[in-house]
């Protein structure tokens, strides 16, 4: 117990290494990406990279399709918002309080998930981000319904004393508020799946009847993915309007539960750096083929069909496959 | 030190200057307004980037021939917006950033447009709408948006009056899409109507992924006598709609008593793709292609010659066309910058374009309702004008 203890403190050098990279990244690049709109572009990617995460623990670690991630990031930014418009909640605790609702409607979805597999969870998950819709849509007294609600104000500025106020009007500040968010969840994650919880969720992915014979309890194993997945893509949620300005339903559709999917699975399903891959080039690939104009969406869509017919291991298949390559052989055939 | 001006040393000085008279020459024939378009080119709103496309080309191609208004070549940048808020937020930042747009045209969707205003507004450059509705836009006191399409409110109001008392109408069942625009419409449409003594039986909405409409067909049915049953909606999910009625013998078109009411979201050729379903249908329509008016005729005769004899020019396409004259007109008028647009714009009044003329109040609305016409469609499909 001692040895296993110390293993999950001592981190390898190049896993540091690489959360140390992950960091500079975070704070670079909206130093390198200077402008409004590109800065603008880093904060969607990191909301995706939370929500790419999110839905992979479900779909890459525990083997569950869910179709219905987007309801999850609804629910983060309504909440939020209506706290702290109606309610008058501070930002800051409607976030958390946000969140959690997100986490409890995920543990909801996961009191029928957990009877259901495959094709027949995706349906009935794609049902729940219907429903959902739906709910945004109707319940107008809450909601305001199709009518939006507008001029949504980003989160308010810290004061930390000695120190200039952080303000989040400008994408630099939000940018590096919602990234490193970002990079504290994926640590968080990356520690778990490497935990006995992370086997316990692998193990139900590979063979429920297998796990269940080992002991696990796999409808409480499954709820704990679903909650802890949809309280991150709740917590996604709550900095989106602030961002856009505005909240509309259309924004939660469940075309948005697909590009989450596309995200997870162009990335690499089922590893940590796979999603955060795929969330970076599905945000920044539209907006790099503007260029190409009309042939943009051409572009992307042939892009995303070569990635799924050609590497189903997502991109990260592609770099594993050039670091195979490019590794000299251990059984000396380079000799030969 | 004593320099003597040598032939060599003159000669090169005067090809210097006269390179530079030149160059500033040149400088001065590029004197640009950058015009950012920002529209739904992909996504289910699509068509409106397409017609919008056409509209604006046909326009640049006349209004930068020669010289250009005032000496000044209009300049577009099209981007994508897709109808969405986020994409549309993006795109504006994106669009200030590397274009720097004197103005920006767009976007079509109310909530892509209501997403963009705000920014527009804190970057000081104006936006001209042409397709948006709902009321919120220029209701705002946003001091830089400016749109030419009529309100929900305005459309809605003239619909409702007239139904009642030009129509006879006493009854009424509301059909509308569920956005902004779509409530908009069938709130100020019942509003009028109810307030005049008419009775508003059901209201009935639907999402725009609805395909089937006989359910709803078939519950107007069972009402009762209708008078009438305005209708907001696009294009696709209308005819289907207007069909469906048919079928179930509400509507004219079917057998029926019922008129179906519109709004301008319908563009020219819709009777055609509803077929005989449309028979009796009256609509608000902005742009009539049939118009004598000498601004319709020549937009027509140009619009063919560029796209084809066979084509007939919607009000999308009208919309934008009209958008690039009314930035010309304000050019012409001395605007150089963002600040002179906005100013032009303010004091517009009763500026003549194809769909009618445009005068635009202190909140950037244009209050000339000669852009709105009513036409009811005959049986052969050919609409006739309605005096009202």
């Amino acid at each position: 117990m001692m040895a296993r203890t110390d293993q999950a403190f001592m981190m390898p050098p190049s896993r540091w290494v690489g959360y140390l990279v992950a960091l500079a990244l975070i704070v670079a690049a909206p130093l390198v990406l200077g402008t409004p709109y590109w800065r603008g572009i880093l904060v969607v990617c990191a909301m995706n990279v939370l929500l790419a995460l999110s839905l992979n623990l479900v779909l890459g670690y525990t083997g569950q399709l869910n179709l219905g991630q987007s309801a999850f990031f609804a629910i983060g930014a309504y909440v939020s918002v209506i706290l702290v418009r109606s309610h008058g909640w501070n930002f800051w605790l409607a976030m958390v309080a946000a969140s959690a609702a997100a986490g409890v409607a995920g543990l909801l979805l996961a009191a029928f998930a957990v009877r259901l597999r495959g094709h027949y969870l995706g349906i009935a998950s794609l049902g729940f981000a219907v429903i959902t819709y739906q709910v945004l849509v109707n319940w107008e007294r809450v909601t305001e319904g199709v009518r939006g609600i507008y001029g949504i104000m980003p989160p308010p500025p810290i004061v930390l004393p000695g120190l200039p106020e952080i303000s989040f009007g400008n994408s630099l500040a939000l940018f590096w508020l919602v990234g490193g968010i970002a990079f504290v969840v994926y640590w968080m994650l990356d520690n778990l799946v490497r935990s006995p919880v992370g086997e316990t969720l692998r193990a139900l992915r590979e063979d429920e009847v297998s796990a269940a014979s080992l002991g696990i309890n796999g409808a409480r194993w499954k709820a704990f993915a679903f909650g802890l997945a949809s309280t991150i893509a709740g917590l996604a949620g709550c900095f989106y309007p602030g961002f856009v300005g505005t909240l509309v339903p259309d924004a939660f559709n469940i075309v948005e539960s697909f590009t989450m999917l596309a995200m997870v699975i162009v990335g690499g399903m089922g590893t940590m750096i796979g999603p955060v891959i795929g969330a970076v080039v599905l945000t920044f690939l539209p907006e790099l083929l503007r260029s190409a104009g009309e042939l943009r969406l051409m572009i992307y869509g042939i892009a995303l069909t070569l990635v799924v017919l050609f590497m189903p291991g997502g991109i990260l298949q592609l770099v594993q496959i050039v670091r195979t390559r490019l590794a000299p052989r251990a059984d000396g055939g380079g000799s030969r | 030190m004593n320099i003597r001006p040598s032939p060599r040393r003159v000669a090169v000085a005067l090809a210097l200057a006269a390179f530079a008279l030149i160059g500033s020459a040149s400088h001065a024939q590029e004197k640009v307004i950058r015009v950012g378009v920002l529209m739904p080119i992909s996504g289910p709103a699509s068509y409106f980037g397409v017609q919008g496309k056409q509209g604006i080309e046909l326009a640049l191609e006349q209004v930068n021939a020669g010289a250009g208004p005032a000496g000044y070549k209009l300049q577009v940048q099209y981007e994508d917006s897709a109808c969405s808020p986020l994409q549309a937020t993006n795109t504006v930042k994106r669009v200030l950033e590397q274009f720097k747009p004197h103005i920006v045209i767009g976007e079509e969707c109310s909530d892509a447009s209501l997403a963009i205003a705000p920014i527009l507004e804190q970057a000081k450059v104006p936006l001209l709408n042409a397709g948006s509705s709902a009321v919120k836009l220029t209701e705002s006191g946003y001091k830089y948006v400016f749109r030419i399409f009529p309100t929900a409110d305005q459309q809605g109001t003239m619909l409702g009056r007239n139904a009642f008392e030009k129509l006879g109408a006493r009854t009424a069942v509301l059909l509308y899409e569920k956005t902004n625009a779509g409530v908009d419409n069938a709130d100020t449409f019942e509003k009028v109507f109810t307030a005049a003594g008419g009775k508003v039986l059901a209201r009935i909405d639907f999402g725009r992924d609805v395909n089937d409409f006989t359910p709803i067909a078939t519950r107007i049915a069972a009402l009762g006598k209708v008078d009438v049953l305005p209708t907001f909606g696009l294009e696709g999910q209308t005819v289907r709609l207007a069909q469906a009625l048919a079928q179930a013998r509400v509507v004219r078109g079917g057998g029926g008593t019922a008129i179906q009411l519109g709004s301008i979201w319908l563009p020219w050729g819709f009777e055609q793709k509803a077929g005989p379903a449309s028979e009796g249908y009256i609509r608000v329509v902005q742009f009539d292609p049939t118009e004598k008016r000498k601004m319709v005729t020549d937009f027509n005769a140009a619009f063919r010659a560029k796209f084809g004899a066979a084509e007939t020019p919607t009000h999308i396409n009208a919309h934008a066309y009209d958008s690039i004259l009314l930035v010309a007109e304000a050019v012409r008028r001395g605007a150089t910058d963002s600040e002179s647009l906005r100013d032009r714009f303010s004091k517009m009044q009763g500026v003549e374009v194809t769909t009618g003329r445009i005068s635009f109040d202190a909140k950037g609305q244009t209050s000339d309702l000669s852009v709105i016409h009513f036409v009811e469609t005959q049986k052969d499909l050919s609409w006739k004008g309605m005096a009202w």
